[in-house]
């Protein structure tokens, strides 16, 4: 066991180590420049020199490359060029509306998922399920930047019961803030459940057709405990990995819903970062993110050969 | 010394009079009402409520706080609360004292600026102004802010005479030197000295708020300054009495325009900066409870040409592609509803010192045929022109698209490139990537202010005898009168030697709630002496 969680470990150095040349690579290689963005319009070409200096950008690629991995490795992500602010806080800053905008539309995904993708496997080829199975295709084909503007249209500008956009205040409580998420958390919660829907739907079909339900059925039990307690909590497992991998997908995945709702959220920060070009950011939060996810993945690894000994990872 | 406020007065810039007939009407109601309530001369300030917190939707976040090193007018527009400079523009862009007590003296020669600090101004952190606070700030501008760096230039010296006098002497007259001392973007901020460092810290200044917080893409937060020392003149423009109404100011930065417009009419936004002009309707529909913003001659976009390296190096050629550029199709493309642009040939407004016609008989030619004659007589064999454009601001892209076609119309292989803002930024310091960016800028007071092309070294490198000699006349001149027949001259050079093409003036289009009174369009909008009716 041991020996598998070390070469694993390692396989995970050596991929964030790729993503790190990889990112630095891509960031350094798109032209623009931070400095005469930073400058702005009347500054001098001997302004923007002598700054690039001061930022160290003049130096030859694989110096600051070295540079910043020297950084990195002693755990420093560097020091943004327009935040004012280490990387490491800034992004510590936006974790916060992503993880619950994510929580929050996943929350959403379900409700409206798992119900509906029960009944369209229940009433099989019937109308409902046509209806449900439909409305999912055309929730998963609508693009979200559309969807969160008919919604601000809608909810915000006509009926004025949410923000139109942002994330409340300086003072905002807990729940004016989660007020601020509702509606971007519709629209990502409503474009998800589609997957949802389906997934519920065809495990509940599988599950269904199993011996056990066909037992269950000829012992007399009301058709309500059947659906609850059979075939729901054994179809629930494949339904909560997709659960968790939409949640996964959502912390890298929410940028055009940030940017439409003006979230300052982790997509934001990234976005505006590459807009003005600021190096550290783009460069820390990708890194970061990989890292979320290589982990992620390890430790999913990790738990299935606990879960379930067929599993065998034994570095063979 | 009245004279030296004259040498940089202007006037009726932002006058929002509505002519009859024109195409402003459907705005005429919302203009006259602000003239009528007489929001210019600020008179309906006793009357707003004290109290309350603004959100302000900005284009974006600031670039930084620091209102010296940075010249973008999103700094400059947030800060110009914290920090004063010494003089500012009243309401007709004549330069008026702020931290100075009255117009400076100056020696017969024009070389010797003699200022007075007004006496018992509180600094943010409760010490009072004095003129050793003036010269370090001054310093640090000169040394850090581009803008500052070029009067350096001009500087012979700067020292404190006294608690409250500050001597400033030239090597040569320079006759900007009071409109660069005013303007808020690449601010001569006045700071407190103990808060002087190269990369600032703490934000001491003297304005109306004080800094609160700061958190980038979410907020910049300014607070009331409690002990804030206001002048005694009735406001306009800038200049004048201040008084900070709102308890906060909050500017929330908000890059998505729509966003913004939708913000606006849900009520989120108190007040929302610069809108994409096609938002007019729904504006226009959000009445009562929102009301549009237009500032007119906001700005102009041009086109700058490089005359150091590549295809357009060659002056005559230069003069044939303007010959096939017609303006007006170039703003019509770039901001659609007329009541949004001016195509005139004049750099500044009629009606302002600065007004001239020189050089009408090229602008907006339009003239295929002979611009090709005119190309063939320059000795243009075909090599492509790189045209570079950003889709960041939409209007460049699409004034870079007619303009591509009306030189291909002309004879002329054109290359458009349309890269992001970041990019563009970058290349253009490059003599050999580019030959025509487009790029805009606003409306300034004084001609030296804006386009960096007049000055030395700005991308295009435009660099000539008339060039020089046109603008050394202009500069050296203090008497305003004859600044103006002189600013004619340099408008010729610029028709006749194609640095830059001017295409045009646009008008801003910004909106706010009917809330938030007293506001005063201005082209760095301003929130002190407006506030939040309940």
């Amino acid at each position: 066991m041991l020996r598998f969680l070390l070469t694993r470990l390692a396989g995970a150095v050596v991929v964030l180590a790729i993503v790190a040349v990889l990112v630095f690579a891509l960031t350094r290689l798109a032209s623009g420049d931070p400095v005469a963005l930073l400058l702005g319009d009347q500054a001098t070409t001997a302004d923007i020199a002598q700054a690039r200096i001061q930022y160290g950008l003049d130096k030859p690629l694989p110096t600051q490359f070295v540079l910043w991995v020297g950084e990195l490795l002693q755990g420093n992500l560097g020091q943004s060029l327009f935040l004012q602010r280490p990387v490491s806080q800034a992004l510590l800053e936006r974790a916060e509306p992503t993880l619950f905008l994510a929580l929050f539309a996943v929350g959403i995904a379900a409700l409206i998922g798992i119900p509906a993708g029960m009944s369209a496997a229940i009433w099989r080829g019937s109308a409902a399920d046509q209806a449900v199975s439909g409305v999912a295709m055309l929730g998963a084909s609508i693009p979200s930047f559309w969807l969160g503007l008919i919604l601000i249209q809608f909810f915000a500008v006509r009926l004025g019961w949410f923000p139109a956009s942002g994330y409340g205040d300086p003072s905002a409580s807990f729940g004016e803030r989660l007020q601020h998420l509702l509606l971007p958390a519709l629209v990502l919660g409503l474009l998800n459940s589609a997957l949802i829907i389906r997934f519920t739907r065809a495990s509940m079909l599988d599950i269904l057709g199993e011996d056990y339900v066909r037992t269950a059925r000829a012992k007399g039990l009301p058709e309500r405990v059947i659906m609850v307690k059979h075939v729901l909590r054994n179809a629930l497992v494949p339904i909560v990995t997709v659960l968790g991998l939409t949640l996964a997908l959502m912390i890298g995945g929410t940028v055009v819903t940030e940017t439409v709702f003006n979230l300052p959220g982790v997509g934001n920060l990234v976005v505006r970062a590459v807009l003005r070009r600021d190096y550290p950011v783009i460069q820390g939060t990708l890194l970061v993110i990989a890292a979320i996810y290589v982990f992620i993945n390890l430790g999913v690894d990790f738990i299935y050969t606990l879960v379930d000994p067929r599993i065998r990872l034994e570095g063979k | 010394m009245q004279s030296s406020a004259n040498t940089v007065a202007t006037s009726g810039f932002l006058r929002l009079k509505p002519t009859r007939g024109s195409p402003w009407r459907p705005l005429a109601g919302a203009f006259a009402a602000c003239v009528a309530l007489g929001l210019w001369a600020g008179a309906a300030q006793a009357e707003l409520p004290k109290g309350g917190a603004a959100n302000l939707a900005m284009v974006g976040e600031p670039q930084g706080l620091d209102p010296m090193v940075s010249t973008a007018d999103l700094v400059g527009t947030i800060m110009q609360h914290v920090y004063e400079p010494l003089y500012t523009f009243d309401a007709n862009w004549n330069v008026a004292p702020m931290l100075a007590e009255g117009m400076p003296v100056v020696s017969k020669d024009g070389l010797s600026y003699s200022f007075t600090i007004r006496k018992g101004v509180k600094l943010h952190n409760g010490r009072d102004l004095n003129a050793d606070d003036v010269v370090a700030s001054l310093q640090r501008w000169m040394e850090l802010s581009p803008r500052g760096k070029s009067v350096a230039k001009e500087v012979e010296s700067l020292s404190a005479k006294g608690p409250l006098g500050v001597e400033l002497k030239l090597k040569n007259p320079y006759a900007p030197l009071l409109a660069q001392l005013a303007l808020p973007s690449g601010m001569a901020a006045i700071m407190a000295k103990e808060s002087i460092a190269p990369q600032l810290k703490d934000f001491i200044g003297t304005g109306p708020y004080k800094f609160k917080e700061r958190r980038p893409d979410q907020f910049t937060v300014l607070t009331r300054f409690d002990g804030y020392s206001a002048r005694k003149e009735a406001p306009s423009g800038y200049a004048g009495r201040r008084e900070a109404v709102l308890d906060e100011l909050r500017f929330v930065p908000v890059p998505n325009a729509n966003t913004r417009v939708e913000g606006s009419l849900s009520g989120q936004f108190q007040y929302a900066d610069l809108l994409p002009v096609e938002a007019i309707g729904r504006i226009e529909k959000g009445a009562p409870a929102v009301v549009p913003i237009v500032t007119k001659n906001f700005g102009f976009p041009y086109i700058v040409f490089n005359t150091k390296e590549g295809v357009l190096t060659s002056q005559p050629l230069r003069r044939a592609v303007q010959t096939a550029v017609g303006q007006g199709e170039l703003m019509a493309a770039g901001f659609g509803d007329n009541r949004f642009f001016v195509v005139e040939p004049n750099f500044f407004p009629k009606g302002t010192p600065y007004y001239a016609a020189t050089g009408s008989n090229v602008y907006n030619t339009r003239n295929p045929q002979a611009a090709k004659e005119a190309a063939a007589k320059a000795g243009y064999n075909g090599q492509p022109i790189r045209i570079m454009a950003s889709r960041q601001y939409e209007f460049h892209y699409n004034m870079a698209l007619v303009m591509s076609e009306q030189l291909k119309k002309a004879g002329f292989k054109t290359d458009l490139q349309v890269v992001d803002w970041a990019t563009l930024v970058q290349r253009r310091n490059d003599p050999k990537l580019w030959d025509v960016y487009f790029t805009h800028s606003g409306l300034f007071p004084e001609p030296m202010l804006s386009p960096p092309q007049l000055g030395d070294d700005a991308p295009g490198w435009w660099d000539s005898a008339a060039k020089k000699s046109s603008l050394k006349a202009f500069n050296q001149e203090t008497d305003s009168a004859k600044r103006g027949a002189l600013w004619g001259t340099v408008q010729q050079t610029v028709y006749d030697e194609v640095p830059f093409i001017e295409v045009g003036k646009f008008n801003g289009l910004s909106a706010r709630s009917a809330k938030l009174e007293g506001y005063t369009p201005a082209i760095w909008p301003f929130f002190w002496n407006t506030g939040l009716a309940k």
